[in-house]
C-alpha cells in the first residue's frame, strides 16, 4: 500500500480511537471528568498549535508570529460573525483563509531574513499587527475591549434528566472533538508534506538555502507554501478558540505566550517531525496541570526547571530520546526515513545573511 | 500635530534611549561575545527592579545605592546561571539556546511573582523623584535625567573596558575567533563567564532605574527582552558600538510619536516595532 | 560556428572598492570541455558564482544556450541546465546520501514525477560509484566519497553544462584519475563541463581550452599548450609559488 495512504489512515485510526474518550473519561471518572475533558482539549490545541509551528520551522523559519496567525484567524471569526452574520461552518474556516493570506504578505517581505533576524521582525510584526487591532474603531474590532463572541455549543439543562455537571461536560466534548478533528486535519497535512517531495526542498532550504537553490530548489516559493500551510492551521486554532473562550480582545488574541507555547512545544516535543510537536504537547499539557494541583502558586517554576533540564538532558526532544532509546533496545544503527535523524548539531550562530556557499573573494 | 511640543519629545526620547541602551548593550555582550541567544536578559532587569525595591522597603537604600549592592548581586546571579545550564549549550543551535534560556527565564519570573505578587511595585519615597527643571519650555525632571546620565556613564565604561583593557581586548578576541582565541592562551570559559556576568549586572542596574521611573510588576522582563533584541538586532549581532544609534532612534521615535499624536502613547510599543520591522526589512532587500 | 552553449561576455564584480572579478569573457561550446586555472584569490569560484546565480554581476552577462540569465535565481538556471558542485562540499547535513541526491533529481528540472525522480538518482549515485553508501548519513563520508556526492547531486539535477569547482583537490593520484575518467564519460553523454583545477596534469588531460585568470581578470586563453608556453602564465605561476 501507499506510504502516504497507510500513514494517513492510522492517522485516521487514532483519531477515531480518541473520539472515545470523553465517554470513557464519563464512565471512569463522572463529575470529575469535566476538568480531565477539559485537559485533554488544552493538550490538543497545544498539539494543533505546536504542530503548525513545526511545519513553518522545517524551513528553517523561526517563527514568532503565531500569536498573529491566530490571533487574525479569532478576530476575523469574531467579526465576520458581528456583521455578516457569516455561519460559524464559514466563518471558521474563512478564519484560516485569512491568516494564510496575512502570512504570505510577511512571508513575502521577510523571505531575506535570517535566524534571529527572521524571528525578531515577525515579533515586531506581532506586535504593530496587535495595535493596530486595538486601534481600529470600535465599532468594527472592539478596541482594547474587544468582542464577545457566541459558544459554538449550548448544551440545555434538562431537570430531572441530567445533572448540572453534565451540561459543562457536553459543551467541553464539543470542543473536544473540534478540536480532534483540527488535530487529525494538521497531522494528515503534515504526514503529506513529510512523504511528498517537499520534505526534500524543506530540509534543503533550512539546512543549505544557497545550495537548495542550486539544486533547482525555488526557496522563495517553497518557503511560502510552508507559511500559507502553518498559518491556515493556526488561524483555523484561532477561530475555534474565540468560540470556546467567548471573546476577542487585542491582548488576548495576539499574547506573546501563544507564541511561545507554540515554539517550546515542538522543541520540547522533537522538532521537524509529526510525532514530536504532538507528543510535546500531551507531556508538556500533562506537567502544567499536574505541577498547577501539587503546588498552586509558583507551579511555573517547575515548569521552567523541566524545560531547563529536558534541554540539557534531551536536547532533541521526546522523539530523539525514545529514537536513541529504541536504537539501543533494538542494537541497530539504522536511521529512521530522516524523521528521527535529528536536526539538533551544530547550527551557526544566526547571521543576517544566508549560508554562504562561496568561500573565495569576499571581502 | 503641535510643533511646540518638538523639543520637549526629543528631549524625553533622548534621556530614555538610555535605559534601552544599557540594557540592550548587555544583551549584546551576551550575543556577541559568548554566541548565546539569551531570553531571559529583561530577567535579569526584573530581578535588579525588586532588588533594588526590596532594599528600599526593608532598609530604606536610596536607589542610588542600592546600584551598589545590585550590580555584584546581579553579577553572581549571573555567574551562577552561566556555570550551572549556559555553558552546556554554548555549541548547541540557536533554538535550543532559546528554550533554556526561556526555561531560566520562567523560573526566575515565577520566583519573583512568588516573593513579590503579581502588584506592581514602585520606589516613590525618594526626595528627587519631584525635581524637575525648566528650559525655555521643555522640561527636565530629574529622575529620567539622572537614570540617563548613569546609563551613559555605564555604556561608556562598558565600551572603554572593551577598547582598552586586557579584558576588553580578551572579550573582542573570542568574539572574532573562538578557536584562535584558544590558540592564544586565553582561557575562552572564564571569559564567558565574565561577560555573562557582566551582561547581568547592567540589565541588573537598568532594572534598579526602572523601579524608580516606573511600577514594575513581575512580568517586566518578557517586554525588555524582546525590546532588547530588537534593538540588538537593530543595531546588527555583534554590533556592540551601533546600540547607542539604534536605541536613540526608536527611543526618540516612541517619544515623539506618544507626545506628539493625540491617543500617542498608546502607540509606542507599536512605533517601537514597526521601525525595527521596517528597517529589517529595508536591509534586507538592499544586499542582494 | 555554432551558438555557444555557455557565453560570458564581460563579466565584472565588485565587493566594495574590490574588484574580484574584471571584465571576463569566454564563450563555451556544446560538448567541450573547458578549465578555468588560476592562482589563489583569482576570482576563478567568484566567476562560477556569478555564472550559476549565487552572486549578481555588477557589469557584464551570462547567456545560457542563446538566453540571457544574468539576472534569473539560481534554482531557474538549474531548470535550463546549468550544475554545478562546489569546491568547498556542502551535502545537506540531515540527509542520508541517497536523499542528498535525491533533492536534485526532484528539483533540478520541472515536472519529474516521484518514481522518475528515483530513477534519476539511482543513476546518478550508481555511475558516481556511491549506490552501495546510498542510505549512509552523510557525516560518515570521506572526502573522495564527499567530492563524488557533489558530483553525483550535480549530475542528478540532468545538466547540460556542468561547473565543477576543484572536484579533484586533495585525492590521491588513482582517485583522481577514477574521477577524470568520470568526468569525460560525463562529456561523452553530451553535457558540457567547465571546471577549475589546480592540478595541472588534470588539466592537460581533460581540457579542450583553457582560460587563465589573475587578479580577477583574465590573463590568457587557448589550449593547453598554448597558455603553458605563455610568460605572463609562468610569471603568475611562478610568483604565486613564492608568495606560498
Amino acid at each position: 500500500m501507499n506510504r502516504l495512504l497507510r500513514d494517513l489512515l492510522v492517522a485516521l485510526a487514532l483519531g477515531g480511537l480518541l473520539a472515545l474518550l470523553p465517554a470513557a473519561l464519563r464512565e471512569l471518572f463522572g463529575r470529575s471528568a469535566v476538568s480531565y475533558l477539559t485537559l485533554a482539549t488544552n493538550a490538543l490545541l497545544l498539539g494543533v498549535l505546536a504542530l503548525s509551528w513545526d511545519m513553518l520551522a522545517r524551513t528553517g523559519q523561526l517563527s514568532l508570529a503565531h500569536a498573529a496567525f491566530t490571533g487574525v484567524g479569532a478576530y476575523s471569526a469574531a467579526v465576520l460573525l458581528r456583521f455578516a452574520e457569516v455561519p460559524v461552518w464559514l466563518g471558521i474556516p474563512l478564519g484560516g483563509v485569512l491568516a494564510a493570506l496575512l502570512a504570505l504578505v510577511l512571508g513575502a517581505a521577510t523571505l531575506r531574513l535570517y535566524g534571529i533576524y527572521f524571528a525578531i521582525a515577525t515579533l515586531a510584526f506581532t506586535e504593530v499587527l496587535r495595535t493596530v487591532v486595538q486601534k481600529l474603531p470600535a465599532h468594527i474590532a472592539g478596541g482594547a475591549p474587544g468582542i464577545n463572541v457566541p459558544p459554538l455549543f449550548r448544551p440545555t439543562f434538562v431537570a430531572g434528566q441530567m445533572e448540572r455537571w453534565e451540561v459543562a461536560f457536553l459543551r467541553n466534548q464539543g470542543y473536544f472533538w473540534v478540536y480532534l478533528g483540527l488535530l487529525v486535519l494538521a497531522v494528515a497535512i503534515s504526514i503529506a508534506l513529510q512523504r511528498s517531495r517537499l520534505r526534500s526542498a524543506f530540509t534543503a532550504i533550512r539546512t543549505n538555502e544557497e545550495v537548495a537553490g542550486v539544486m533547482g530548489v525555488n526557496p522563495a516559493r517553497t518557503k511560502l507554501v510552508a507559511f500559507a500551510v502553518s498559518s491556515f492551521v493556526a488561524g483555523l486554532l484561532g477561530a475555534v478558540e474565540a468560540h470556546r473562550l467567548g471573546s476577542v480582545s487585542p491582548d488576548g488574541s495576539f499574547a506573546v505566550h501563544t507564541t511561545v507555547l507554540a515554539l517550546v512545544t515542538p522543541i520540547f516535543g522533537g522538532l521537524y517531525t509529526t510525532v514530536g510537536p504532538i507528543l510535546g504537547a500531551g507531556v508538556l499539557a500533562a506537567l502544567e496541570e499536574t505541577l498547577k494541583r501539587t503546588f498552586s502558586e509558583g507551579y511555573l517554576i517547575g515548569y521552567g526547571i523541566v524545560l531547563v533540564a529536558s534541554i540539557l538532558f534531551m536536547p532533541r526532544g521526546l522523539v530523539g530520546l525514545l529514537t536513541g532509546i529504541g536504537r539501543r533496545l533494538t542494537g541497530r544503527g539504522s536511521r529512521g526515513a530522516g524523521a528521527t535523524t535529528g536536526t539538533l548539531d551544530g547550527t551557526p550562530l544566526p547571521s543576517g545573511d544566508p549560508p554562504s556557499a562561496s568561500t573565495e573573494a569576499k571581502p | 500635530m503641535d510643533l511646540s511640543l518638538l523639543p520637549q519629545a526629543l528631549v524625553s526620547g533622548v534621556l530614555a534611549s538610555g535605559l534601552y541602551a544599557l540594557v540592550s548593550v548587555g544583551l549584546a555582550l551576551a550575543i556577541g561575545v559568548i554566541g548565546i541567544v539569551n531570553f531571559a536578559h529583561g530577567e535579569f532587569f526584573m530581578v535588579g527592579a525588586f532588588l533594588a525595591y526590596q532594599l528600599f522597603v526593608s532598609f530604606g537604600f536610596d536607589p542610588l545605592l542600592s546600584l551598589l549592592i545590585v550590580a555584584p548581586a546581579l553579577a553572581v546571579i549571573g555567574g551562577v546561571i552561566y556555570l550551572s545550564t549556559i555553558r552546556f549549550v554554548l555549541k548547541a543551535p540557536e533554538l535550543n539556546q532559546m528554550l533554556l534560556t526561556f526555561g531560566v527565564g520562567i523560573i526566575l519570573q515565577n520566583l519573583a511573582l512568588v516573593i513579590w505578587g503579581g502588584d506592581p511595585r514602585s520606589i516613590a519615597n525618594v526626595p528627587y523623584r519631584s525635581i524637575g527643571y525648566q528650559l525655555g519650555g521643555v522640561s527636565v525632571g530629574m529622575v529620567p535625567l539622572g537614570s540617563f546620565v548613569i546609563s551613559v556613564a555605564l555604556v561608556a565604561a562598558l565600551y572603554w573596558t572593551l577598547a582598552r583593557t586586557p579584558l576588553g581586548r580578551a572579550m573582542r578576541a573570542v568574539a572574532q575567533n573562538r578557536v584562535g582565541a584558544g590558540l592564544v592562551g586565553l582561557e575562552v570559559n572564564r571569559v564567558y563567564l565574565v561577560a555573562f556576568a557582566l551582561s547581568a549586572l547592567l540589565a541588573g542596574m537598568g532594572g534598579v532605574m526602572i523601579a524608580v521611573i516606573q511600577s514594575p510588576t513581575p512580568t517586566v522582563g518578557l517586554a525588555f527582552t524582546l525590546k532588547a533584541f530588537a534593538i540588538v538586532v537593530l543595531a546588527g549581532l555583534g554590533n556592540v558600538r551601533g546600540i547607542v544609534g539604534a536605541s536613540l532612534l526608536v527611543a526618540v521615535a516612541e517619544s515623539i510619536v506618544a507626545t506628539m499624536v493625540p491617543g500617542g502613547d498608546a502607540l509606542r510599543n507599536a512605533v517601537f516595532f514597526a521601525i525595527i520591522f521596517l528597517v529589517l526589512i529595508w536591509r534586507s532587500r538592499k544586499v542582494a | 560556428m555554432t551558438t555557444p552553449i555557455l557565453r560570458v561576455s564581460g563579466l565584472t564584480k565588485r565587493f566594495g572598492g574590490l574588484t574580484a572579478v574584471s571584465d571576463v569573457s569566454f564563450d563555451v561550446h556544446e560538448g567541450e570541455i573547458f578549465a578555468i586555472i588560476g592562482p589563489n584569490g583569482a576570482g576563478k569560484t567568484t566567476t562560477l558564482n556569478l555564472v550559476s546565480g549565487l552572486l549578481t554581476p555588477t557589469g557584464g552577462s551570462v547567456t545560457l544556450d542563446g538566453a540571457d540569465v544574468t539576472r534569473l535565481p539560481t534554482y531557474e538556471r538549474c531548470h535550463r541546465g546549468l550544475g554545478r558542485a562546489f569546491q568547498v562540499v556542502q551535502p545537506f547535513p540531515e540527509m542520508t546520501v541517497a536523499e542528498n541526491v535525491l533533492v536534485g533529481a526532484q528539483f533540478g528540472s520541472r515536472g519529474v514525477s516521484g518514481a522518475e525522480a528515483r530513477r534519476r538518482a539511482e543513476a546518478a549515485l550508481e555511475r558516481s560509484g556511491l549506490a552501495p553508501l546510498a542510505d549512509a548519513p552523510v557525516e560518515d563520508l570521506n572526502l573522495l566519497q564527499e567530492k563524488r556526492l557533489e558530483i553525483a547531486r550535480a549530475l542528478a539535477t540532468r545538466p547540460r553544462v556542468l561547473l565543477l569547482d576543484e572536484v579533484m583537490a586533495g585525492l590521491r593520484p588513482a582517485e583522481a584519475r577514477a574521477a577524470v575518467e568520470l568526468v569525460r564519460s560525463v562529456r561523452d553523454e553530451g553535457v558540457t563541463i567547465v571546471f577549475i583545477e589546480h592540478v595541472m596534469p588534470v588539466v592537460r588531460d581533460l581540457a579542450d581550452r583553457v582560460l587563465v585568470m589573475d587578479h580577477g581578470a583574465e590573463l590568457a586563453h587557448g589550449s593547453y599548450a598554448e597558455v603553458t608556453a605563455d610568460p605572463r602564465v609562468v610569471e603568475a605561476y611562478l610568483g604565486a609559488e613564492e608568495e606560498a
